[in-house]
């Protein structure tokens, strides 16, 4: 999903940088109270920016003859909402940018607000419209992985379709192309990151399930139910 | 506590069904070369735009891996840094719940 560096327009550099920076604040923000709240948070943090970190690096050639990487970003909002994410979002794509060449400081802005952002609102989305249904928790962490990293490439083609609009058909028609090269190779990844990620989260209820309860991120009943049949 | 293993056979299925499609895919593509689709969505910018990918220049410079074993080598490393989180922390909660075990059956 990483726009490459040079290939945006200045103009739209300074929008997205714009639209990433306050809620990169807000994030900072949140992650400092949440830490200082509850020591225990660290660890689960650790764990869902690391697969972050680990799904973000992993280029995996997909059913189209293309290549492309899973995001990873989906636990992490779930777990710690869609801002700190954005933070933790924004350190790996400053890390690609300065040492990977993938992405670049000018089009940070615009790439954290694919993938820090906007992805994960909609996988927070997702969750926080499940939570509280009869919904199976781990169906529910499947939903929001799979579509947080969908829409981080939909948003992709989204930033590059209103920079570059088709001669012909305009934006919406250079929408449509971006979006197949885009999406249609992320799906099947996007599906087997939703699958890896229900499971690390099986794991993570059975090994420390008072964190889950104390952050509130599913009710006790849902935990104890999910260990029951887990 | 009875194992149910469905999650873990879901993945392994899901894992092998996305090879299988892969593999047939790639067998009837001629030609596919598994380029980035960062690097196809950036020839269509080339295309819509009417330039050439080279005219395309850093805005800001940019240093870039010097080979693709370098870059092999560095992405590696992000997956390290995310992996030495994501095993350490599992094995703290494995010591933390074997500690509080531990105590209970001393006292």
């Amino acid at each position: 999903m990483h726009i490459m560096e040079g290939f945006l327009p200045w103009q739209w550099c300074v929008v997205w940088w714009l639209i990433a920076l306050p809620c990169l604040m807000l994030g900072i923000w949140q992650l400092r109270k949440v830490i200082n709240a509850d020591r225990e948070a660290l660890p689960l943090l650790g764990v869902t920016g690391g697969f972050i970190f680990v799904l973000s690096s992993l280029k995996l050639p997909s059913v189209t003859g293309s290549c492309s990487h899973p995001t990873g970003t989906g636990l992490s909002a779930i777990c710690f909402g869609p801002w700190i994410t954005s933070v933790i979002c924004a350190i790996v794509l400053l890390f690609q940018s300065l040492f990977l060449a993938h992405g670049g400081l000018s089009v940070l802005g615009a790439n954290i607000v694919s993938m820090g952002i906007v992805g994960p609102l909609v996988g927070y989305a997702v969750y926080r419209l499940l939570k509280d249904t009869s919904v199976n928790i781990f169906l529910t962490v499947f939903l929001a992985t799979a579509l947080a990293d969908m829409f981080t490439y939909v948003t992709t083609s989204l930033e590059l379709a209103l920079a570059y609009p088709a001669e012909v058909g305009g934006f919406a028609s250079s929408f449509v192309m971006f979006m197949a090269i885009f999406a249609v190779t992320q799906l099947p990844l996007a599906i087997v990151e939703g699958i890896v990620l229900a499971l690390v989260f099986k794991y993570i209820v059975a090994l420390k399930p008072d964190i889950l309860i104390r952050m509130k991120i599913f009710s006790e009943a849902q935990i104890t139910a999910a260990r029951g049949e887990a | 506590m009875a194992k149910n293993y469905t999650l873990e056979i879901l993945a392994v299925v899901a894992i092998l069904g996305f090879c299988a499609v892969f593999l047939y895919t790639s067998s009837t593509m001629t030609g596919a070369e598994f380029a980035g689709s960062d690097n196809v969505g950036s020839g269509l910018i080339a295309e819509f735009s009417g330039k050439d990918v080279e005219s395309f220049t850093p805005l800001i410079p940019q240093w870039e891996p010097p080979s693709g074993e370098i870059e092999s080598c560095l992405f590696a490393l992000q997956a390290a840094i995310g992996g030495i989180f994501v095993g350490g922390v599992f094995g703290y909660w494995l010591g933390q719940r074997k500690g509080l075990s531990d105590a209970k059956v001393n006292q």
